[in-house]
Parts: structure tokens; C-alpha cells; sequence
């Protein structure tokens, strides 16, 4: 039987010796994979809402680093730099603002489950978890709604709407799926909630910084 | 704005998050982007297991294939670069189950690559019974052996990998090692 020190320098050795990967022709895998990927592009006249959705979510997310960093530099600003506020101003401003970040949040994980929901109807493979983080979007809904930012009238419009499409989402598992999508994409459609959702998250980075 | 942002991005690791949103929704640059990230590691590894350097590039296609078209069930559970490999070693897998040609083609290689490295300290014929004795080896053992010992994966990477326990990849490793020490030592005992 071999000792372990030679099995290893072995195995070392077979680093660059077994079956040495040659260079990659990445450029030329990529057109492949676009074309697959990218070449058949059902026509449609206006882009799908889960581009929006999409480009929301990303936006959100990058929104929430440019925020966090901000917030961080602006620890290290004099005051004196900052532009003066009345005590009332201050007052509601600091109010207002933990329910202005859960809203942003809760906008950002709506519009992610959104853009997750199966096409076409069809019932998709992740339908469990997609009720799940509907039932917990569900519970920050009422709670906004029921805050400082749903005394705003589109907002609490807004609000009202996904409330009801994440409920819909919610009760997935008990109807059928196939039937219910459909209806949850008809909602989204009609109700024009991804661009709703896009002028409220432009509001509040307006807001926010 | 937003892909600027991505492509200037210092660390290269907390967007990709964003990157992975706009790829889901059909962002040509931004899959460019997983896959510049992705596709190199993911060629190696396919070249490993399969050994052919034209199947290894339909092989590294067909996973990117799959990971964009399946993006939408990527649900961030894992690591991003952990669900592509476990997508690129069911695809390996599969293709080598389905290629049976392989099998002749692979010693062929395996000869070429002795003539591509010049004879160090390293005995050749022991690196060609090594590499015989690697390929003998059962699919999930050679695979955990291959991504550990020579890709350099750690255990937890081939456990999420292969959808097996982090102890059970260190007991595939383990078994390897076993297997070929039994057998490079019969070939050194017939040599002497």
C-alpha cells in the first residue's frame, strides 16, 4: 500500500498533469449561450411588468448600499455642513423614517416575489415559499398601512392593492394555482401595480436622500 | 446608472445580488456579467470530469443555459456561485453517463498529457497508472476526489455541490485515497 505522503505528491502532481483544462474560449461559449438564451423573444408591444418588477428589485437593492454608505460618510460630516432644519421638521422627519425604510423594504421584497411569480399561469416549483413570503409581506402591508406612511393616499392606495395581490399569492396552496395566477397576473396588470410600486420607490429615495 | 454602478463596483461580490435581479428579468450585460464571473471555474471543472476539450465547452454551454433560464428559482439559499456548481456537476455527470465513446477517448488523452509534461520527479508511468486509477473510480468518489484534491474545492463547496452532507464528501475523499493507494501500490509492488 502507497503512504500518504506519496498519494499526495501525486495528487499534487496531477494539479497541472490530469486532464490540464486548456484555455477557455469563453467569448465564443458566451455567443453560444446568448443565442440560446436570448435569440427566441416572444413580441410583445409594451415590456412585461417582471421587467419592471426586476429592475425594481435591483434597483432597491442598490439603493440600500448607496444608502448605507451615505449614511456612513455622513457620520463623519460636520454639522454645520447640513442643511438646518426646524425642531418640527426634525421631529417628524425621525418619526416618519423607520416606517419610510420598512416601506422601502417591504417594496423591494414585493417586487422581487413579484417578478418570482411562475409566467403564463403556470404553477411553478417554488409555489410553497412564494406563499410564505406572501403571508409575511401580508403582515408588514397591514402594519404600514396602519403607520405614518399610510396616511398618504396613494401610498395607502398602493398599499391596499398589494395587499390584496399578496393575499391572492398567500392562498395559492388551497386554490388552483394555474386558475389563481392567471388572476394575479391579470390584477398586476390592470391595477398597473409595478409602476405604482416604481413612482412610490422613486418617491422615497427622493425622500431618503 | 444602475449598470455603471455594477461595472465599477470595487469588490465585485455585494452586486451580485443586483446583477442576479436584472439577469433573472432578461438583462443581456448583466448575464455577461454571472457568466464572466462564473464560466472559467465552471470550464475547469467540466474538463475535468469529462476530459474532452470540445465536450467540456458544450458542457460549460449548457449549464449557463440552464442557470439563466432557471434563474428564477435561484432563491438565494446558497451562495450564487455554489448553485452553478451543483448545476455544472449534474450536467458533467449526466453527459458522462450518456457518452460512452469517452471511455477510449480518455486514455488517448491521458497519453497526450504525459507528453505535454516533461518528467520531473514525478515517475511517468505512476502518473498514468494515477490517472487510470482516478478514472476507475466510481462517479461520485472520482467526482469529490477530483473537485477536492485537485480543483482545491473545500468539503462544505462539494457537499452543497453534489447534495450530500459536508461528512459524507470527506468520507468520499477518504475513500479515494484508499482506493488509489491500494492501487498504485499493487502497481509498484508488480514493478519491483
Amino acid at each position: 500500500m502507497m503512504d500518504d505522503n506519496k498519494l499526495d505528491e501525486l495528487l499534487a502532481d496531477a494539479q497541472r498533469s490530469h486532464r490540464a483544462p486548456p484555455v477557455a474560449p469563453l467569448d465564443a461559449i458566451w455567443s453560444r449561450v446568448e443565442a440560446e438564451v436570448f435569440a427566441v423573444q416572444p413580441h410583445r408591444n409594451r415590456p412585461s411588468w417582471r421587467v419592471f418588477a426586476g429592475a425594481i428589485a435591483a434597483t432597491l437593492v442598490f439603493g440600500v448600499l448607496i444608502g448605507r454608505a451615505s449614511a456612513a460618510r455622513d457620520i463623519s460630516l460636520p454639522f454645520a455642513t447640513k442643511t438646518a432644519a426646524t425642531p418640527a421638521q426634525l421631529a417628524s422627519t425621525s418619526a416618519a423614517a423607520p416606517y419610510q425604510r420598512t416601506m422601502q423594504e417591504f417594496l423591494g421584497s414585493t417586487a422581487v416575489l413579484i417578478a418570482a411569480l411562475p409566467a403564463n399561469g403556470r404553477p411553478g416549483t417554488n409555489d410553497t415559499k412564494l406563499t410564505e413570503q406572501a403571508r409575511a409581506l401580508l403582515g408588514t402591508a397591514r402594519l404600514l398601512l396602519d403607520s405614518p406612511v399610510g396616511k398618504d393616499q396613494r401610498t395607502k392606495d398602493l398599499l391596499e392593492d398589494l395587499e390584496l395581490v399578496l393575499a391572492q399569492v398567500a392562498r395559492l396552496q388551497s386554490q388552483r394555482p394555474g386558475e389563481a395566477l392567471t388572476m394575479i397576473n391579470e390584477a398586476l396588470e390592470e391595477r398597473d401595480v409595478v409602476p405604482r410600486i416604481r413612482t412610490a420607490v422613486a418617491g422615497l429615495s427622493i425622500s431618503d436622500y | 446608472m444602475l449598470r455603471a454602478a455594477i461595472a465599477t463596483s470595487p469588490d465585485g461580490a455585494g452586486d451580485e445580488r443586483a446583477l442576479i435581479a436584472l439577469a433573472a428579468v432578461g438583462d443581456r450585460a448583466a448575464s455577461r456579467a454571472l457568466y464572466d464571473r462564473h464560466a472559467a471555474r465552471v470550464h475547469r471543472l467540466a474538463y475535468r470530469v469529462c476530459g474532452d476539450p470540445d465536450l467540456a465547452e458544450d458542457l460549460t454551454q449548457e449549464v449557463f443555459v440552464k442557470v439563466f433560464r432557471s434563474l428564477g428559482q435561484f432563491r438565494g439559499e446558497s451562495a450564487f456561485s455554489t448553485w452553478v456548481h451543483r448545476i455544472a456537476v449534474t450536467v458533467s455527470l449526466n453527459a458522462m453517463r450518456k457518452v460512452k465513446r469517452l471511455r477510449e477517448r480518455e486514455a488517448d488523452l491521458d497519453e497526450a498529457h504525459q507528453h505535454e509534461f516533461e518528467p520531473d520527479a514525478i515517475d511517468p508511468d505512476l502518473r498514468a497508472r494515477l490517472a487510470a486509477a482516478i478514472e476507475a473510480l466510481p462517479d461520485g468518489v472520482r467526482i469529490a476526489l477530483v473537485m477536492h484534491a485537485i480543483e482545491g474545492y473545500t468539503h462544505a463547496e462539494i457537499g452543497q455541490a453534489l447534495g450530500i452532507a459536508e461528512g459524507t464528501s470527506k468520507a468520499k475523499v477518504f475513500d479515494a485515497r484508499a482506493r488509489l493507494k491500494k492501487s498504485l501500490g499493487d502497481f509498484l509492488e508488480e514493478r519491483s
